[in-house]
């Protein structure tokens, strides 16, 4: 078994009821707990505040922003464990992301 | 103490070789430690190759980077706590790749 993250990107800005985050959420739950029962989840990683400042350059300049454009905002992260990437790529396709326009970027961990 | 994600950003430009990334790997080790020991280091996180797939759509389409176009790659993340966002971005300074032109994005996390 080798080790991926998913990076969760866009996704469009809803301004949902708590009641419809409350599902959301227990989408997102669902999901990667189906994962965790398969034994895929090495750790199910963090949500992501879209808000956040950028460090830059020599310099170490600090601003708000600016970011990725918002459709590829990284919303959160998920470190998983696949045979290959074929099938982490696969197993990602369950994500609730795709519901709300987002996607999913696959990347192996690198081995040091 | 709060839980912020560093996300980090490349300079332009092909990856390190591995002789480069031989040499600035105990700079990353060396900042790792002094996070720690600072009471700042949740999880050191991974490192990511610069490849992978990306899903998206619905029905799901599987693709294949690239990841030289994009402008907003990222290569590896790092957990951390901190008091505040401010003081997450002032940790964020020490990060190696700073001085070769990259960036680092901090990001809290959103309670679930």
């Amino acid at each position: 078994m080798s080790e991926f993250v998913y990076l969760y990107r866009g996704g469009e800005e809803r301004t949902s009821s708590p009641q419809e985050m409350q599902q959301i959420m227990q989408r997102w739950m669902d999901w990667l707990q189906g994962l965790a029962g398969q034994g895929h989840i090495k750790d199910k990683g963090n949500p992501l505040e879209r808000g956040g400042k950028i460090v830059r350059g020599q310099q170490k300049t600090v601003s708000d922003g600016p970011f990725a454009e918002a459709k590829d905002l990284v919303g959160g992260y998920t470190l998983v464990e696949a045979k290959d990437i074929d099938q982490a790529a696969e197993l990602s396709k369950g994500c609730p992301i795709f519901d709300a326009g987002g996607y999913v970027e696959v990347r192996p961990v690198m081995k040091m | 103490m709060n839980a912020f994600l560093f996300l980090y950003h490349p300079p332009e430009g092909p990856p390190l070789t591995r002789q480069q990334m031989a040499e600035v790997m105990p700079v990353w080790m060396a900042w790792m430690k002094s996070l720690d020991e600072r009471g700042h280091l949740r999880h050191a996180g991974n490192p990511l190759a610069r490849s992978g797939k990306i899903v998206r759509g619905k029905p799901q389409t599987v693709t294949d980077g690239p990841f030289a176009e994009a402008k907003d790659v990222i290569n590896g993340y790092t957990l951390i706590q901190a008091s505040d966002l401010a003081q997450a971005a002032e940790l964020a300074k020490g990060c190696p790749m700073l001085d070769g032109g990259g960036s680092v994005e901090v990001r809290s996390i959103a309670p679930m």
